[in-house]
């Protein structure tokens, strides 16, 4: 019978853990852990929203993170992090000396902005700057409002969010990216869409490979593996995250390192674990999705994994991925990269929209919208179906569907 | 509580329409459409729901 919850996480992964553990009819005692101080904020509009302030509903887009506040009438434990895991007493360990008993464990510690930099520079200040949290976003906010020359790391999305909040707010901003940004995350039709927009907007992209920093004094350096110097007022890192298991060292439950969960959440049948942190299994292998919506859908399938057992829904994770810049507002349904160019193209209203849709080699579909306004269930008819069984008009071919 | 949409900011990502799909839903254009605005007991707790999972903050829940 499980009588006590510990959630180790306060994101959106722990948070909607809360809600559907109440939801699925769990009254017991609920304890969250959470690391940061705050409650709850959306993470996705801090680099979207929140560096392309000024524009949109007036505030600046300061508030476009804020949650509500949770209703799920857990003892919050705010500002502190769990230290370690005692799986045979079923305990955490929290950082002040405390332990807290569970019947049922939710694991959501999430993860962290990986660094090219171990600490800060000679002169104290951190070498890089990485955007993870809304101290992270408020503070290149105030960085970057002086209008500095900037060098973004990291082609990936989030790279290319800080490199068009950052042309927005003025800076000459150079990005380095291995290879076409983008295209390891969309594939090279979508990739070279961004791309050829943010050079437009004066975007400077540069290879050249593996990045590495140079503690020189004032202006920051960027030196790539092939020789080539780079240098700006400020440098922002976007290499991916790392996931936060360092607490789970000693318990046993990390397999090469990586936190893994069955198809209903479940490290143990006592423990689930959701969101950044965790490797689950989906129709393309294992994998770790640290994206908003998966930490939404993982959290729900792992409180019924843990209220219910082998009772459980399994999860069947459906991709949905958005991403902003450039002028560019992309919202993706189904698995990427997509290979080549779109079987179906819908042209919309305005220049540059479309809707897109590509057929994957294992039979599933993408589809993917740009600037190009339709409803999200909608979008996932079309990648679900043919655009013929979708009620779409006729696909035009591909060669003559972008002018 | 009465559920508020701030427009400009809605992006339609239709998350709000999976957690409460009796209150509110996204026209043939995207646009979100609040069908029922004025909610209490269980239908509070899915219009919360929806505003929680809303990834761009576009709703809210205020006094009646």
């Amino acid at each position: 019978m499980m009588r006590r919850i510990v959630v180790v996480g306060n994101g959106i992964a722990g948070l909607t853990a809360c809600d559907s553990l109440r939801s699925a009819g769990f009254d017991g005692e609920l304890t969250v852990v959470g690391a940061e101080r705050h409650h709850p904020y959306s993470r996705p509009a801090l680099s979207k929203a929140l560096l392309h302030g000024g524009s949109g509903s007036g505030d600046g887009g300061l508030r476009a993170h804020e949650l509500p506040e949770p209703g799920h009438e857990a003892t919050e434990l705010l500002g502190v992090s769990a230290t370690g895991l005692d799986v045979e007493a079923r305990r955490v360990l929290l950082d002040g000396g405390d332990e807290l008993p569970y019947d049922g464990l939710v694991i959501a510690s999430g993860s962290r902005a990986r660094r090219l930099t171990a600490g800060p520079g000679r002169d104290g200040a951190p070498r890089e700057l990485t955007l993870r949290t809304i101290e992270d976003a408020v503070h290149l906010r105030e960085r970057v409002a002086s209008r500095p020359s900037v060098i973004v790391i990291g082609g990936g999305p989030l790279g290319m969010e800080v490199a068009s909040g950052c042309l927005h707010m003025g800076c000459e901003v150079t990005l380095v990216s291995d290879g076409l940004p983008l295209v390891r995350q969309l594939g090279d039709y979508l990739a070279d869409l961004f791309t050829t927009a943010a050079v437009r907007q004066g975007l400077r992209v540069v290879g050249g490979g593996k990045a590495r920093l140079v503690d020189d004094g004032d202006r920051a350096r960027v030196v790539l593996a092939d020789g080539t110097v780079l240098e700006a007022d400020l440098v922002v890192t976007a290499v991916g995250d790392e996931p936060n298991i360092g607490w789970l060292a000693g318990s046993n439950l990390l397999a090469d390192g990586a936190l893994r969960v069955d198809s209903r959440g479940r490290v143990r049948p006592e423990i689930v674990a959701a969101g950044d942190v965790a490797f689950f299994p989906t129709r393309l292998g294992v994998q770790r999705v640290p994206l908003w919506t998966s930490a939404i859908d993982q959290a729900k399938v792992a409180a019924v994994g843990l209220l219910k057992g082998e009772a459980a829904p399994e999860f069947n994770f459906q991709p949905y991925f958005w991403t902003e810049g450039f002028g560019l507002a992309l919202k993706a349904v189904g698995f990427t990269p997509v290979q080549g160019a779109p079987d179906y193209c819908e042209r919309g209203g305005e220049e540059g929209s479309e809707l897109l849709r590509w057929s994957n080699a294992d039979g599933s579909g993408t589809a993917a919208a740009v600037n190009f306004r339709i409803p999200i269930p909608k979008l996932r008819r079309l990648a679900d179906a043919d655009p013929a069984g979708a009620g779409m008009a006729a696909p035009r071919p591909a060669a003559t569907a972008r002018v | 509580m009465r559920i508020e949409l701030d427009r400009p900011r809605c992006e339609g990502h239709g998350l709000c329409e999976e957690a409460a799909p009796k209150l509110m839903h996204l026209d043939d254009d995207g646009e979100l459409v609040i069908d029922v605005a004025e909610v209490d007991g269980p239908e509070l707790d899915a219009a919360k729901a929806a505003v929680r999972v809303c990834p761009v903050a576009a709703l809210r829940l205020a006094a009646a």
